[in-house]
């Protein structure tokens, strides 16, 4: 067990509009309960409107770190992701989310921070140095994120490409990558809907990847896209 | 609402310190028109001056509003400074122990509204001792005396000190006091920062903050002694405390526990590492750098008051909880 340490939070020196944004931001109390309730919420709409069903949980890692990435299609996935972790893991979740989207004005910024625990990814300058940010949370802290490694939702519900971006963070680490497949998300609720349909939802968790053995570079990244890709569309084609 | 009417010398302080504010800037004209102002001075005491425009009014408005919005303000000013605490010891990371220093704050705050001192005192051992129970259940020794003493003194500081401050409220000259402090306590700084560009030689504490002189303390410990003494006699007028004894007494508890203060936050961001508590005030930092000063003056004044007669707490005692 590990002594007590004076640990500032790592977003003290910022101003307030900052924090929000900031990728060192923590939780204090208020945050913290804000987030207990909306994920009691969002667990009972899940459950009662989508009549979620959730196979696989066991391949969970026990404890932070860990990533979970998944298919992009509806603003649905990162809520069904987030819902599918143990309670104790509850504060430590972090779902990457489009900076364009739920970090633009200040009040989004603040429901995504205070609500959602969400970290922005800026799609149009996101820089090597915001995925170098990311990986040193993730190794220093007991952080676990949340990502869609097709960078975008899909139009036409089929599975994208993954991007590379994610091998940035996990490259050359012990950090387990679970890959997920949610089925029924782009029929409930499609880019462009305004409100979901009642239609049922199916989360499969898989087996989670490490990438210790991978060089952290281009093709180090490359790799864990193909490999992680390969493992989301097993997952999907799965007849169980 | 103020179940007893403005009090002259609330609104006479507050005219003084608005008169102050407008001043300010043809002082700075004055200066930069004497060439004693560069320009990184210049920017640093402009941000500084903009950041009092705002925090004077947010501070003397509650206390002059009445009673209930002056004990709300206060809490809310010892809420965010428990905050900034909390987040730069890491303490914020123990949830359980947060709680109860919150839970601890708010109930001192009803204990207040309600103007039941006996409620008031029995908290503060009453918290303490579930901060130092409650610890267990985490069942992590590790760092347990930490993460206790760490709850206690933040619930010491910011919930039963600033608690003191907001006590006043109760009493008859609640407003015009608490206003005075406020005003004393800034002044206290000013003082002391002035007599130590003047007079300052020897420094004061080297390690624990190196800018100041044992000059800069004496010159405001004269300073303000003199200026509170004069209010407290302007507001305690014909009461046992208008003495010069009291009146010297009081000036100077208000002086040296502001420095003491003062020190304290330094002594605790030493010990962490850190510059300023937080950002939240543009030139000055975390609130916890602007408000250090006043978190001793609560409670040594209100005890010196109380034990001289000074202090009525006329209102009915009980308010909401008595019979």
């Amino acid at each position: 067990m590990d002594d007590w340490q004076y640990r500032p939070a790592g977003d003290l020196h910022l101003k307030p509009g900052e924090s929000l944004r900031s990728l060192q931001r923590e939780a204090g109390l208020i945050s913290s309960l804000t987030q207990t309730a909306w994920r009691a919420l969002v667990r009972a709409y899940l459950r009662g409107y989508h009549r979620l069903r959730i196979d696989g949980a066991e391949n969970l890692p026990a404890q932070a770190p860990f990533v979970m990435i998944g298919n992009h299609t509806s603003h649905l996935d990162a809520l069904v992701l987030a819902s599918a972790m143990p309670w104790r893991l509850r504060r430590s979740v972090f779902p990457i989310a489009a900076g364009d989207v739920f970090f633009e004005t200040p009040a989004v910024a603040l429901f995504s921070a205070m609500m959602l625990n969400a970290l922005p990814m800026w799609r149009k300058r996101c820089g090597s140095h915001a995925m170098q940010e990311l990986r040193d949370r993730l190794l220093s802290g007991p952080s676990i994120y949340i990502l869609f490694p097709e960078g975008t939702r899909s139009r036409d519900g089929s599975l994208g490409r993954f991007k590379p971006g994610l091998g940035m963070i996990v490259a050359g680490s012990s950090v387990p990558v679970v890959p997920c497949h949610l089925e029924g998300a782009f029929a409930a609720s499609p880019p462009g809907a305004r409100l979901p349909r009642p239609l049922p939802l199916r989360l499969r968790i898989g087996p989670p990847l490490t990438f210790a053995n991978l060089s952290n570079d281009r093709s180090g990244w490359q790799e864990i896209a193909t490999r992680l890709e390969a493992a989301v569309s097993a997952l999907r084609d799965s007849k169980s | 609402m103020n179940l007893f009417g403005l009090h002259p010398m609330a609104l006479g302080i507050t005219a003084g310190i608005a008169a102050a504010l407008l001043a300010t800037p043809l002082i700075f004209l004055v200066l930069e028109k004497a060439g004693k102002l560069p320009p990184a001075l210049r920017s640093d005491l402009w941000t500084r001056y903009k950041s009092w425009l705002i925090l004077a009014p947010l501070m003397v408005g509650p206390l002059l509003a009445g009673r209930v919005p002056a004990i709300v303000g206060v809490f809310v000013l010892a809420a965010l400074c428990y905050r900034e605490f909390a987040r730069a010891t890491g303490l914020f990371r123990e949830r359980l122990v947060s709680a109860i220093v919150s839970i601890g704050g708010i109930l001192l705050t009803f204990a207040i509204l309600d103007n039941w001192l006996g409620f008031f005192n029995a908290l503060q051992t009453l918290i303490v001792c579930l901060i130092v129970i409650f610890s267990l259940f985490a069942d992590q020794p590790k760092g347990y005396i930490q993460r206790v003493a760490l709850g206690v003194l933040a619930f010491m500081l910011f919930g039963v000190s600033l608690g003191h401050f907001s006590f006043f409220a109760n009493d008859r000259l609640g407003a015009p006091l608490q206003i005075a402090i406020l005003l004393c306590v800034e002044l206290n700084d000013v003082f002391a920062y002035c007599s130590g560009k003047t007079f300052g030689r020897r420094k004061l504490s080297p390690n624990t903050s190196p800018n100041k002189t044992i000059g800069g303390a004496l010159g405001a410990a004269v300073l303000t002694t003199a200026l509170f003494g004069f209010l407290v006699h302007c507001i305690f007028r014909g009461t046992p405390i208008d003495r010069p004894v009291h009146l010297i007494a009081l000036g100077l508890l208000l002086s040296l526990t502001g420095q003491w203060g003062d020190l304290v936050m330094s002594s605790i961001k030493r010990d962490l590492g850190i510059k300023d508590m937080g950002a939240t005030i543009p030139g000055h930092g975390g609130l916890l750098d602007r408000f250090d000063s006043l978190i001793f003056v609560g409670p040594a004044l209100f005890h010196y008051l109380a034990y001289f007669g000074g202090l009525t707490l006329d209102l009915p005692a009980r308010i909401f909880t008595g019979h």
